[in-house]
């Protein structure tokens, strides 16, 4: 049957596949009440600050610092969204690819779905809010109009240039040398970052980055609407549009391309090792090359093991602040999978649910699992961060050690009982896939972030104190409440009923 | 009895509510059933997939679950396996009791599930490693874990990742599983399903094993002609219940398939 083709196919066709997969949705209403959840906080995040004490108070207050340090902020927005969208593959995907092979998706409508989906990312959501709360309250209430427009224009370029950038790398990745090219590319640029931050010009680099002239356009908008500001608008606005539409190029290259990496991994060969010296072990191996075996968990495992920690380098943080990082990273490692972890198994899950061994010895494996995951890219961020951090003192490092160990815990009880409640038949063959649908990510995100967070800064207090015990006290009633909510997924598991749902659910 | 009889179709509450005999429907068997199934019935929420079924397998015998899709096939299997708790009847296997000794039933029984059945990520070894060391197996189950791939030619594939592999592999290396620790009941859910033919060889292969040393078999397919030629009894399932039992050869050539059409309808 022939088919007309035009231009804006691949805006019908986006629109037809998010009504496909909202209709997914198991709960409608709760999905509806995020999105509106999700617009109320950036509506706060826009205008809330503006009326803070301080606020546009280029004297006294705070605003005069926030405005020097907006630049960079514009800046690490465009990086941070850069780097979530290269490790992601292309950006994550609207339809699962597995799904998604019934329909004759093109390139032009999968990179507009990835364009789509990249706000859907608690990093890009938090950094996004950040950006509009510090432009509001440098600005202040009577510059909001002319002030927002910048920033949002901003973001949705930054994400258009970042999924531009990701697109482009894939395309090299998949292609001939692919993969040694894409290392080495990265390799300098970790380099020169750190060439910046050794030699001290880092301060010099960020000061003539190109967000400074729009960051002043931003600043100049208080004495009222300009031509600057007109122009900045439009240039913005045709910037965005251009590199939008020229995203679909790298795409269409990366997308005809094998996926290398993914080849790799499913085509070679893992010879055998010596016979595991128990049930446990046996279980814990399996699992743990379930993780490291596919593409999208290693990629993301590496990323935040060393991004975060790569940023508090540079920025000089001290002890008593490293607090936060162990909470960002574990959140961020739980998300690769941790949330939907019987999802490992795929449609193995049948299988290994008829072999005779106990449910309870198969969720400590799990656990085992994705502690020492969380666990171990934690403590690689923490070294890289501390590098620079001076000596620390006994309560600093008592802080942050039960911090780490507080916050892991936190996060694997909150992953273990939501995969229990909530499992998704996911396959994470992808680099692009994630462990659960976009909106239930973001609530997912918001809520490790939200008690990883406060966690993080209850510890930093705890930083501050004379004495290093109190480290250990405040460890307690944490880790008492990890621990209970723990037992109680495992509980829900050991259930057959339970299990079984959980089981057909992932496997089907 | 055969199996329409002389009536031609078959009262189906007739049917469900034979007698809990070694001798139902006109099939006979001898000695326990090594699986017994009475009145089963499995709810998800407010759909029902199993309405009832009474099924008995027997040691040395393969008996084939046949029915159109829904019929509530993988369910009963699924069940029989251990995954499924069920919701309503008493299902023994092996003399256990799948509700209250789940554990005794896995290590009695060996299963293919019908969708995939593999680990994406890890290699066929690695599987039967973990089988192993989960069924306790003694030294040396290398020697048949190794003949069995061999025999199923994934030799070749026994250290790649089973995500690579195709449908028809995965199908192979799940019946491999399956029959890997010679289980006293060996549960086959459509394991001809999209294999070669060769690989159908193989599978007919283990099923002739498994009976020869005394297992009973048990084969879920939608796959008639595969069935007859495996299988020594039928029981045909429509709609979560229990139809008809039958010998298998009864269903054979196109006397056969007309007679199974109706049964479906």
């Amino acid at each position: 049957m022939p088919t007309a083709t035009s231009w804006t196919d691949p805006l019908r066709d986006l629109r037809h596949l998010v009504r496909f997969r909202l209709a997914q949705s198991r709960r409608p209403a709760r999905l509806r009440l995020m999105v509106g959840v999700l617009v109320v906080l950036t509506l706060a995040a826009m205008v809330v600050p503006a009326y803070l004490p301080g606020a546009a108070d280029y004297e006294h207050g705070r605003a005069f610092d926030l405005l020097l340090l907006l630049p960079s902020g514009y800046a690490g927005f465009l990086g941070l969204a850069t780097v979530s969208a290269v490790a992601s593959g292309g950006g994550r995907e609207l339809v699962p690819r597995e799904e998604a092979v019934a329909w004759p998706i093109g390139p032009a409508t999968d990179h507009a779905g990835a364009l789509l989906m990249a706000p859907l990312n608690i990093a890009w959501l938090l950094q996004g809010w950040l950006l509009l709360g510090a432009t509001a309250y440098v600005v202040g209430p009577g510059t909001l109009p002319l002030a927002q427009p910048i920033a949002l224009l901003w973001l949705a370029f930054g994400t258009a240039l970042a999924q531009l950038l990701a697109w482009t790398m894939e395309a090299i990745r998949r292609g001939r040398y692919g993969v040694v090219l894409t290392r080495s590319l990265m390799a300098l640029v970790g380099l020169a970052m750190a060439g910046a931050v050794v030699s001290g010009r880092l301060t010099g680099v960020l000061d003539e980055l190109p967000t400074v002239r729009l960051v002043t356009v931003i600043a100049a908008a208080t004495t009222g609407l300009s031509w600057s500001w007109v122009v900045a608008v439009v240039v913005l606005l045709l910037l965005t549009v251009v590199v939008a539409g020229l995203g679909v190029l790298p795409a269409r290259v990366a997308l005809r391309r094998p996926a290398r990496d993914e080849q790799r991994l499913e085509t070679g060969h893992y010879p055998p090792r010596r016979h595991p010296r128990s049930e446990l072990l046996a279980m814990v191996r399996v699992d743990r090359a379930s993780v490291w075996r596919a593409v999208s968990l290693r990629r993301g495992v590496i990323l935040l093991a060393a991004a975060p920690g790569l940023v508090a380098l540079s920025g000089d943080l001290e002890w008593e602040l490293l607090t936060v990082l162990p909470g960002l990273v574990a959140s961020g490692a739980a998300l690769l999978f941790g949330v939907n972890a019987w999802c490992l198994d795929g449609r193995g899950g049948l299988w290994r649910d008829s072999l005779p061994v106990a449910p309870g010895a198969v969720f400590a494996a799990r656990v085992w699992v994705l502690l020492e995951l969380l666990l171990a890219s934690s403590a690689a961020t923490l070294v890289l961060a501390g590098l620079r951090a001076g000596r620390p003192s006994a309560a600093e490092i008592a802080a942050l050690l039960c911090c780490w160990l507080v916050v892991a815990l936190q996060v694997v009880s909150l992953s273990m009982r939501w995969s229990v409640r909530q499992p998704f038949a996911v396959d994470l063959r992808s680099a692009r896939a994630t462990p659960a649908p976009p909106m239930v990510m973001v609530g997912y995100s918001g809520r490790l972030a939200l008690s990883t967070t406060v966690t993080g800064l209850v510890f930093s207090g705890v930083a501050q104190l004379a004495d290093w015990q109190v480290a250990l006290l405040v460890t307690v009633p944490f880790l008492s409440v990890a621990g209970i909510r723990l037992l109680r997924a495992r509980d829900a598991w050991v259930d057959p009923v339970v299990r079984s749902r959980v089981v057909a659910t992932v496997a089907a | 009895m055969g199996l329409l009889g002389d009536t031609g179709r078959v009262s189906e509450s007739s049917r469900v509510q034979s007698a809990p005999d070694p001798s139902y429907n006109g099939v006979s068997a001898s000695g326990e059933p090594v699986v017994d199934v009475r009145d089963l019935r499995v709810r998800f929420g407010s759909v029902e997939a199993v309405r009832g079924i009474d099924l008995r397998a027997y040691a040395g015998q393969a008996t084939a679950l046949l029915g159109r899709n829904g019929a509530g096939k993988s369910t009963t299997m699924r069940v029989l396996a251990g995954v499924i708790p069920p919701s309503g009847g008493e299902v023994r296997l092996a003399g256990y009791d799948v509700r209250t000794d789940p554990m005794a039933v896995k290590r009695a029984s060996g299963y293919c599930p019908d969708v995939g059945g593999l680990v994406p990520r890890a290699t066929p070894w690695e599987h039967l490693e973990l089988s192993a060391r989960l069924r306790r197996l003694a030294p040396g189950w290398d020697e048949r874990a190794r003949e069995l791939l061999e025999r199923f030619e994934l030799g070749d594939a026994a250290y790649r990742v089973t995500s690579g592999f195709s449908h028809g592999m995965g199908r192979r290396m799940s019946v491999v599983l399956a029959a890997f620790h010679e289980p006293r009941v060996l549960l086959l859910d459509e394991p001809f399903d999209g294999v070669d033919p060769l690989g159908v060889e193989a599978t007919l292969e283990v099923i002739s094993d498994a009976r020869a040393r005394g297992a009973c078999v048990l084969v879920s397919t939608h796959l008639r002609e595969l069935a007859v030629e495996a299988c020594t009894t039928a029981v045909v399932l429509r709609g979560g219940s229990r139809v008809d039992t039958v010998r298998a050869e009864e269903l054979g050539g196109e006397g056969g398939a007309r007679a199974y059409r109706d049964l479906l309808d």
